[in-house]
């Protein structure tokens, strides 16, 4: 990690992330200054065109072209959603940003709303990261002394309120739709699209949503030009990661990598390899609904590709040992998803509900012929017609295990 | 722009959902959350092939080119399923339900051919030991609200379709919980409180939310012979007794499948719409007050005395037509006929859910089409070859243009047509708001006001059968 170029952590670890004073000095709102006098809207979003960056959510969608489609909106009214819910299991490195480096995120924030002519933006929070909204709020109200946001940000004529608002702590609340929906006091579930929230978002106005981690990619971007950052990374995705590696190995964090980075060497080189004692068996790339990857495809890139065989998701690697009962594990995968489904559609509801159940079962080694049977059809159901694509994602996993690891998963049953 | 389905191509209309070109087509596409203007898409079950990626065809708009296929091995396995895991949230007790044979789940089982079960029930009692063990942490919160006159709910049989939630005019009913837990319930499951406008009745696919009566104590009274049991036939009723029973396709069939129930005088209620009529003619004759507020319609009365209860004292005082017949059969016909007014039993056959919280004390019950229904079919009486009847004789109807008070609008122009008054109508909730609002800051100045909660009128309300 010694020479590797660092975006989003380049200041973690120097600074008070209560003082914006402290971020100012290490180069903090250059960016922004550099946006309000010598650039335009329109040209800050080609440079972020430019720079390849996509979004860190999950999805993996080109920032740049989500940005442009806001833009474009005739509506007088528009929003910016910073968001912040991140809420699975095992998964903080939106977390670790505002931890220590809340300014740059804020910064981010202030830029992408100006730039798609929203004046008011969200950070919609985890509920349950109270010291990080506590910090956040420090971070705005500071922000606005310094007059870099509110009325005629820096004596320009562009204005921005910034709200930091804390969620209930529902993973599903994640899910832009949803998200939403809860910051307009309804039920946190989805709602259906077309329309997409770029055209009929928050209050029905146009709205972009990112990923925390996308927002704070922006800085380093305006400063430093879209050209400088698409050559960080690979060949079909630019710039960094925050990568969360968890489990068997020796030094478990976040670390921040460039994209296209080997799975081997996160484990290898940046996590100080496997626990003394402890054997690979498999890791899970992705949070709780990434793929399952094994050792033979250790090789593969992280990167955003449609094609990946391993999606990136949110960036979060559990990797798991010999020593692990699969059993446990597929309990605790259900434990959440049946616990963090929202409950409007029939098979995630029931689906998730089933698959938790017979996950009991299986554990105590009472799986019947019956649950064989039922275990297919829910992933299937789950794969291919739930809402929204929490259902998809609480078949991943389990469904990987179901495919790889079947002796193992049924060899106590009778 | 076109579409192709199955083989063939069809045309779409702008906006038209996928689901609404195959019904205008007669292919059949099996739906449960779904109704006309809610398209939720929560249940799954609509699934259709798009391009050869499932979807659904409810909530899903035709756009030029797309190639929709409705029926394949995909699509039924996907149909299947979601079907078990909701059937498996169900309680299933169809052979003690009030919607048995009328309910749309049980009708999808049959149709889709559901016939492996393989998951445990979480909403039933169950006997064998192995399930009973199984089951321990698996219940399901169950929500009995049965503290109002009218209807019944029980989440045990709710398939969480969220038709109540949609149709419902005053926003009542929500989900509450979240994943496994989620019901359908008032907000702090207080016991219902509404304007009882059934419509949540009518549309619930399910025994969830059904009418409120003693039908054992109905059927008591229909068979006892020492009883003389007179049924009212509100002429709305006629727009959909058929879709409860196809072979009740006229008033004369109604009225001998009502004779073959054992009732043994049927009696149209015009005769009290005209007596309610003339009541509400001198009632406001009387009045020196502007912006008298019509009262036919229950569920209005309940809304302004809920909402706006300053104007409840704008609220005529006129008993409902079918009190005004049950009075009068209970005082003059049984002396006429020389019967013990005890010994009558008069329930009125209505449209109106809501009427059942408004009833006098001579009136013994209301019955909506559906529990007319369930009687018909408890008593397993066959319609078959029914034929017509006339009505008993004895409460004649003068002018047969009563019966347009049926629909919205009706009362009030005949009102002033008799009286040379002037009149404002609200139809359905968001109108009647919209009137009260104006009232409340003084912009309306009338005479009378008819509002009707149901949109359209009594045909519509909330007692009606759906046609399946
Ligand atoms: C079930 C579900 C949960 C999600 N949770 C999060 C989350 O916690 N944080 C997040 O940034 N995006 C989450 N997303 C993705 C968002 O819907 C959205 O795509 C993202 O915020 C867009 O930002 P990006 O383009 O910067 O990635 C979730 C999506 C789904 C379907
Ligand atoms: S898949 Fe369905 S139940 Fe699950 S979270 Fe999405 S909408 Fe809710
Ligand atoms: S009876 Fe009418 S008002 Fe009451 S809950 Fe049902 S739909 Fe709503
Ligand atoms: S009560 Fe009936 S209408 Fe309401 S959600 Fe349940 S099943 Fe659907
Ligand atoms: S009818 Fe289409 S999802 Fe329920």
């Amino acid at each position: 990690m010694k020479k590797e170029t660092k975006i989003i952590t380049k200041n973690w670890g120097q600074i008070d992330p209560n003082e914006i004073d402290d971020s100012i000095e290490v180069g903090g709102y250059q960016a922004l200054e550099k946006f309000i006098h010598k650039m335009t809207p329109v040209l800050a979003l080609e440079e972020i065109k430019l720079s390849g960056l996509c979004g860190r959510g999950g999805a993996g969608f080109p920032t740049g072209m989500k940005l442009e489609s806001v833009q474009k909106e005739k509506s007088k009214e528009k929003y910016f959603i910073c968001n912040l819910d991140e809420s699975e299991p095992g998964t903080y490195k939106d977390r670790s940003i505002v931890d220590n480096d809340p300014h740059m995120l804020l910064e981010g924030v202030i830029i992408e709303s100006l730039i798609v002519g929203a004046r008011k933006a969200f950070v919609y929070v985890n509920g349950n990261y109270q010291r990080q909204i506590e910090i956040l709020q420090r971070a705005v109200e500071q922000a606005q002394e310094k007059r870099i946001l509110g009325e005629k940000i820096l004596g320009s004529r562009y204005s921005l309120e910034v709200e930091i608002f804390a969620g209930a702590g529902a993973y599903i609340c994640g899910e832009e739709t949803a998200l939403i929906n809860s910051i307009e006091g309804n039920r946190g579930e989805p709602k259906s699209r077309p329309p997409f929230p770029t055209q009929v978002g928050l209050f029905g106005k146009p709205t972009a949503v990112n990923n925390a981690e996308t927002v704070a990619n922006i800085p380093w971007i305006i400063s430093n030009g879209g050209k400088k950052y698409a050559a960080i990374g690979s060949k079909k995705s630019a710039g960094t990661k925050l990568f969360i590696v968890n489990g068997s190995v020796k030094n478990p964090d976040v670390f921040e990598a460039p994209l296209g980075t080997k799975l081997s060497d996160l484990i290898e080189k940046y996590a100080g390899g496997m626990q003394k004692g402890k054997n690979f068996w498999f890791a899970q790339v992705g949070g709780s609904s990434g793929r399952l990857v094994l050792e033979k495809d250790l090789v593969r890139k992280l990167e955003y590709d449609r094609e990946a065989k391993v999606p990136l998701g949110s960036g979060a690697i559990l990797v798991v040992d010999k020593t692990v009962d699969i059993h446990e594990l597929l309990l605790s995968w259900m434990s959440f998803f049946h616990r963090e489904s929202c409950g409007k559609c029939v098979p995630c509801r029931e689906g998730t509900f089933r698959l938790w159940e017979i996950a009991k079962r299986l554990q105590d080694g009472q799986v019947s012929e019956r649950d064989v049977a039922a275990i297919k059809d829910i992933l299937w159901t789950l794969s291919n017609t739930t809402f929204c694509p929490l259902g998809k994602f609480a078949a991943t996993a389990f469904g990987d295990a179901i495919s790889n690891f079947q002796k193992e998963i049924y060899k106590l049953s009778r | 722009m076109r579409i192709k389905i199955n083989t063939k191509e069809y045309e779409a209309k702008d906006g038209e959902m996928i689901l609404d070109v195959c019904r205008r087509n007669g292919i059949q596409v099996p739906t449960l959350c779904s109704i006309p203007k809610f398209h939720e898409g929560v249940c799954r079950i609509c699934m259709v092939e798009n391009g050869g990626r499932l979807t659904t065809s409810c909530n899903v708009k035709a756009s030029e080119g797309m190639e929709v296929v409705t029926e394949s091995e995909d699509v039924s396995k996907a149909r299947r399923i979601n079907l078990e895991l909701l059937w498996a949230d169900h309680a299933g007790k169809c052979s003690t339900c009030k919607k048995n044979q009328r309910c749309e789940l049980q009708n999808l089982a049959i149709s889709q051919k559901i016939e492996n079960f393989h998951f445990v029930p979480r909403k039933e009692e169950m006997t064998d030991s192995e399930n009973l063990d199984l089951l321990k942490d698996n219940r399901s919160r169950v929500v009995v609200d049965d503290g109002n006159a009218c209807l019944t709910r029980t989440t045990e049989l709710c398939v969480e379709c969220r038709r109540c939630i949609n149709v419902c005019p005053t926003k009542e009913l929500s989900f509450n919980h979240r994943a496994g837990d989620t019901v359908v319930g008032t907000a702090y499951e207080k016991s219902l409180d509404c304007i009882f406008c059934g419509q949540c009745v009518k549309n619930c696919p399910t025994g969830a939310i059904t009418d409120k009566n003693d039908l054992t104590k109905i059927m008591i009274d229909l068979a006892d012979l020492k009883k003389m049991a007179i049924a009212l036939i509100d002429p709305a009723v006629l727009e959909s007794v058929a879709f409860e029973h196809p072979e009740i396709d006229s008033r004369g069939k109604l009225i001998s499948a009502l004779k073959g129930i054992g009732f043994e005088k049927v009696f149209d209620l015009g005769f009290g719409m005209e007596l309610a009529l003339e009541n509400m003619t001198q009632e406001i004759k009387k009045s020196s007050k502007n912006n008298l507020l019509l009262n036919h319609c229950p569920s209005f009365n309940l809304f302004v005395k809920k909402y706006y209860p300053q104007f409840a004292k704008n609220i005529l005082t006129v008993a409902h037509p079918d009190e005004l017949t049950a009075d009068f059969l209970k005082t003059e016909f049984a002396k006429k006929e020389k019967i013990n007014s005890e010994d009558l039993v008069v329930i009125s056959l209505s449209s109106c859910v809501a009427k059942k919280k408004e009833k006098g004390k001579n009136l013994d019950y209301v019955i909506t089409v559906r529990e007319l229904g369930r009687i018909i079919r408890q008593k397993n009486l066959k319609l078959k070859d029914i034929k017509e009847s006339d009505f008993s004789s004895g409460l004649a109807v003068k002018d047969e243009k009563i019966k347009s008070i049926t629909r919205t609008g009706g009362m009030a122009e005949m009102l002033a047509k008799k009286l040379k008054v002037k009149y404002i109508v609200a139809d359905g909730v968001s109108q009647i708001k919209n009137i009260l609002r104006d009232l409340e800051k003084g912009r309306v100045e009338t005479k009378i006001i008819e509002a009707m909660v149901c949109e359209g009128g009594c045909v519509n309300g909330g007692g009606q059968a759906r046609k399946l």
